[in-house]
């Protein structure tokens, strides 16, 4: 009996102190590009990005407008990031083998500008242009990022087990055949 | 020539004679114990012939009767035997287990293998399901999407044209 329950407390001990990967972050960003004579800094959100968006459009100053960072917990959340006058709604519709699939609303003011589905890679930013504003351009960044771990929102909200053990079979089979 | 033993066994069976006989004997170290063997020979032979003489068959039709049925019996339930093994395995049953395996072999393909490309390649790049813009507000705006990997960012962009322009109010926080 003292032996079971000895056993008992390594395994509770064992699985209380794995640490669990990490609770992803979705980071979305409402962002002005233009081309001024002294350019700001850009900010650090954009500092991975900063050769690519100068590359793609152009400018030579990205000043962030509106932003908004969403740790996905069910993949089920939605957000909003907001200036003024344009609102960036997110909203992650499950957690997919390779990212979030997610719905993106583009508001000015109350009307919806853009909207469009998307499946977002963990590894792979999105960038959308948005319209022309004055001399410069609206262009809208997300980006996935790791947090910390997640032990107690994994915890208190256990993953889909049906379809977490459709994707960990689905792995297992990919993997024997290639 | 004759060898000593083809010359002995031809003594033995009497078949020597003349003076092929007269040297053969003179031939022998011990002629009297010769002859006491030559008469053991023929007296063991004799004996044989008498014991082990040719049985014959006093009821040799009955005998192949009862072999040719039993014969044809042997064949008859051989016949009987494999028809009973194979019964469960008829053509539409092989059939039909083929066409379950067959299906099951795809069902296990494309549930299991058939994204992988589409996968792989969402391991490193976002896409883009649809997208749409007003088309009241925006009447010749367009959507373009490609990837751009010039750096060590692997981006996704969705480039729009003919948006409409807004005024440089619209960039205030």
């Amino acid at each position: 009996m003292p032996f079971k329950a000895v056993l008992f407390a390594i395994c509770f001990a064992l699985a209380a102190g794995t640490p669990l990967p990490a609770a992803p972050i979705v980071w979305s960003g409402l962002v002005i590009a233009e081309n001024v004579p002294q350019p700001a800094a850009i900010p650090p959100e954009l500092t991975n990005l900063e050769q690519t968006l100068k590359d793609l459009f152009g400018y030579n100053q990205f000043e962030l407008i509106g932003q908004s960072s969403k740790a996905l917990k069910t993949g089920q959340e939605d957000w909003l990031a907001n200036s003024k006058y344009f609102g960036l709604h997110v909203d992650a519709r499950g957690e997919n083998q390779s990212g979030y699939t997610i719905n993106l609303k583009l508001y000015k003011e109350k009307d919806i500008m853009l909207e469009t589905d998307a499946n977002l890679s963990k590894s792979s930013p999105l960038v959308i242009k948005g319209p022309q504003v004055g001399s410069g351009q609206l262009l809208l960044v997300l980006v996935v990022k790791a947090d910390e771990p997640a032990r107690h929102r994994r915890r208190t909200e256990p993953a889909n087990p049906v379809r977490a053990g459709y994707y960990r079979l689905r792995r297992a089979i990919h993997d024997i055949f290639h | 020539m004759k060898t000593f033993e083809e010359k002995w066994t031809a003594w033995l069976d009497e078949q020597l004679s003349g003076k092929e006989l007269e040297e053969f004997e003179a031939s022998l170290p011990d002629l009297a114990a010769a002859r006491a063997e030559k008469h053991d020979a023929q007296k063991l032979g004799a004996f044989l012939k008498q014991r082990l003489g040719t049985q014959t068959l006093t009821n040799e039709e009955f005998f192949n009767h009862q072999i040719r049925e039993r014969i044809e019996r042997d064949e008859q339930e051989d016949v009987s035997e494999r028809g009973t093994r194979s019964s469960w395995w008829t053509v539409p049953r092989l059939v039909w287990c083929g066409a379950t395996a067959l299906a099951l072999f795809l069902i296990t393909t494309f549930v299991f293998l058939g994204g992988d490309q589409a996968e792989e390649q969402s391991d490193y790049l976002t896409q883009i399901l649809n997208s749409r813009v007003d088309p009241a507000a925006n009447p010749n705006a367009s959507i373009y999407i490609f990837e751009s990997n010039k750096t060590d960012n692997k981006v996704t962009v969705l480039w729009t044209e003919g948006l409409q322009s807004l005024p440089a109010d619209y960039a205030a926080k």
